[in-house]
């Protein structure tokens, strides 16, 4: 009799539905990560983008004067805020604000009050320095901290920084100091001397030393 | 025609399981409806408003002040038309309702959640619906959040900056997430676009979602029932029905509310655009966002500066201040239903005074997330002069323990104070019904 009973189907209906079913779903969900992959667009670097480089000329970024070219005897212990400004492919001015992390803080100090470790030879005289002023913690941009003097508050999270001292973290959240950009003098005019010293915001050191790299390579 | 309908929709049936709800009668019991009734304002004003919205950053030229033909003043599009919006009658109106009825949906929320938690209402069974109640929140602040930066003037402009670096944070994946998120490296071509759809599509559809099933659960489930109910008839549900007794009740408090919502927005401006100006680098002094966000702010401005190096992942100040810790304290809320060891089902409203540990819990922790509001307001507190720069972290770190702390004792102290009188009336009352029988 046993030689008769019915023989079970090699795959049952219910482990059939199941694993189609598994399968559906697994490839729904790889295609739809597929998708949002599709949510973060490319980055192309423009030269509008590109962070300050040697030889851009310093020009106002305050909404009043923005483009003209910044002279020394503006500068003071207030905070002037600068963009980088170089030329595009055809060799006409070009501000460089198509990434906002560019603007850049400017300050004239007395001689003697800059002391390490700002790097002086970056600084003019020891007297005119130049830092990023995108605040390390959030993005914010950086003012003159309105209870002290020659002092930087960032009116986000107050992260303060002493820009005489090398915009070292002096308070509040801010994981480490702003990024020093060296200047030279060019006749009345400042125009940059390189790219920044350390990794500005939001840049890790890796991150950085690529983007150098990148932006040399375009402009070679 | 009743009759008509019922015949083809069977609309009796409808009428019976669900028009006939019955509704407890306790003014508390009225938040949930209000926090119900700002979504449904900020709906029908968020429709108009996104009528005469532009969801672009690309720049235009500014026609309420052109500039000159060598110089341009050019500014987003999406500022350009809140500018418009509120050139047109009433459009400024229109914004400050949204904006107002907005803030009101979040505090109704959180009342009505804290009415929730005090009475006990969150045990079994209704955890499910106090975790949707969660997410509600959540969402509703994730969608406020991303109302605020559509403006896109300076103020928004920050904020969506911080927001964005706060998304940047995170450990490892932090940078392709935040891209992912705001359309590329800030600020994106496409950000505008990005979080209008976020705004008006993808959270309100959450909402919408979460809103359905929180009302059915609860349809379902029926209210926890006040304690009058217990006395009037126990374990029965006490109520007045939806269809028609609680409906013009309903109706008066919609009004009433829009009412005093319309009176805010008439007299009190909230988010002034041409205050505040186009995105510029110009930073705006003692930005702050709305209350309900203060308390991770003030986290932030406290914390100390540091970064940590884990397998290529940094983990700064901003991760742990803005992250981290919002998750613990969502986390912990998400947990209360969990700490309930109750095995019965619970019928009614609990008297918090019965309950001193967890209100006291409750209490303070609502005093930590508001010390860590005034936290909030430390720099606002370094240029008033009441603390310094030297001593603001010390003094506000040690405010953080010790006034939540002193709030769960004091809360316990009252609570016995409570409970003592009580007792000794109790027992006054029974001494004199004693001498009254003798």
């Amino acid at each position: 009799m046993t030689r008769y009973r019915k023989q079970d189907p090699e795959i049952t209906r219910r482990r059939f539905i199941n694993a189609a079913m598994g399968t559906t779903a697994t490839v729904g969900i790889v295609s739809l990560v597929g998708v949002l992959g599709t949510a973060n667009p490319v980055f192309r670097l423009t030269r509008d983008k590109m962070p300050p480089v040697e030889g851009d000329i310093l020009v106002h970024a305050s909404a009043s004067k923005e483009g003209e070219p910044i002279k020394i005897s503006e500068l003071s212990e207030q905070l002037v805020r600068a963009w980088p400004m170089g030329k595009d492919k055809e060799g006409n001015k070009l501000i460089r604000k198509g990434d906002p992390n560019n603007v850049l803080a400017i300050y004239r100090f007395p001689k003697g009050q800059i002391v390490a470790p700002t790097h002086l030879d970056a600084t003019i005289d020891g007297e005119i320095v130049a830092y990023s002023d995108i605040c390390t913690h959030a993005g914010c941009s950086v003012s003159d901290d309105d209870q002290q003097e020659g002092q930087m508050k960032c009116p986000c999270h107050s992260g303060q920084y002493d820009p005489k001292r090398g915009c070292i973290v002096v308070g509040g959240p801010p994981p480490r100091a702003l990024a020093q950009l060296p200047i030279k003098q060019d006749g009345e005019g400042l125009v940059v001397g390189g790219f920044f010293l350390e990794n500005p915001y939001p840049f890790t050191e890796s991150e950085w030393e690529a983007r150098k790299e990148a932006v040399k390579a375009q402009l070679a | 025609m009743n009759q008509w309908l019922d015949e083809r929709l069977h609309i009796s049936r409808l009428n019976d399981k669900f028009l006939r709800k019955a509704f407890p009668v306790h003014h508390s019991f009225f938040l949930g409806e209000i926090t119900l009734f700002s979504l449904i304002i900020l709906i029908i004003t968020g429709i108009v408003l996104a009528l005469s919205y532009e969801p672009s950053n690309s720049l235009v030229v500014n026609s309420f002040d052109p500039g000159t033909a060598e110089k341009q003043n050019l500014i987003p599009a999406a500022y350009h038309s809140a500018l418009k919006i509120n050139a047109m009658p009433f459009g400024d109106m229109l914004r400050r309702v949204h904006h107002w009825t907005a803030n009101i949906m979040v505090a109704a929320a959180v009342i009505h959640m804290m009415r929730i938690y005090f009475t006990g209402a969150f045990k079994k069974p209704r955890e499910i619906n106090w975790w949707i109640g969660m997410l509600l929140l959540i969402f509703t602040a994730l969608t406020a959040v991303t109302g605020y930066i559509l403006p896109y003037d300076n103020y928004a402009y920050n904020t969506v900056k911080v927001v964005y670096g706060i998304a940047a944070s995170v450990p490892w994946v932090g940078s392709w997430l935040a891209q992912a998120a705001f359309a590329g490296n800030f600020p994106g071509d496409g950000i505008i676009p990005r979080i209008y759809g976020y705004h008006i599509m993808l959270l309100p559809g959450i909402l919408l979602a979460l809103t359905g099933a929180h009302m059915l659960i609860m349809i379902k489930q029926k209210h926890t029932q006040p304690q009058y109910a217990k006395r009037i008839a126990y374990k029965k549900i006490v109520g007045v029905p939806l269809l028609t007794q609680q409906t013009p009740i309903m109706l008066m408090l919609t009004l009433l509310f829009a009412g005093i919502v319309l009176l805010f927005s008439a007299f009190i401006p909230v988010h002034p655009v041409e205050f505040f100006g186009p995105p510029s680098t110009t930073p705006i002094n003692n930005i702050k966002p709305d209350w309900y966000l203060l308390w991770v702010f003030g986290a932030l401005a406290i914390i100390p500066s540091f970064e940590m190096n884990i397998l290529g992942g940094v983990i700064g100040s901003e991760f742990v201040g803005a992250i981290l810790l919002p998750t613990m304290v969502i986390g912990a809320m998400f947990a209360v239903p969990m700490l309930d060891r109750s095995k019965d089902n619970n019928y009614y409203a609990e008297n918090p005074t019965n309950h001193p540990v967890r209100l006291a819990i409750g209490t303070s922790f609502m005093a930590l997330l508001i010390i860590l509001s005034v936290a909030g307001y430390k720099p606002d507190l370094i240029s008033g002069n009441v603390l310094t720069t030297a001593n603001a972290n010390t003094v506000l770190w040690i405010l953080v323990f010790l006034v939540p702390a002193v709030t769960y004792f004091s809360t316990i102290g009252i609570v016995r104070g409570i409970r003592s009188l009580r007792e000794a009336d109790e027992r006054e009352s029974l001494a004199h019904a004693a001498a009254a029988d003798d």
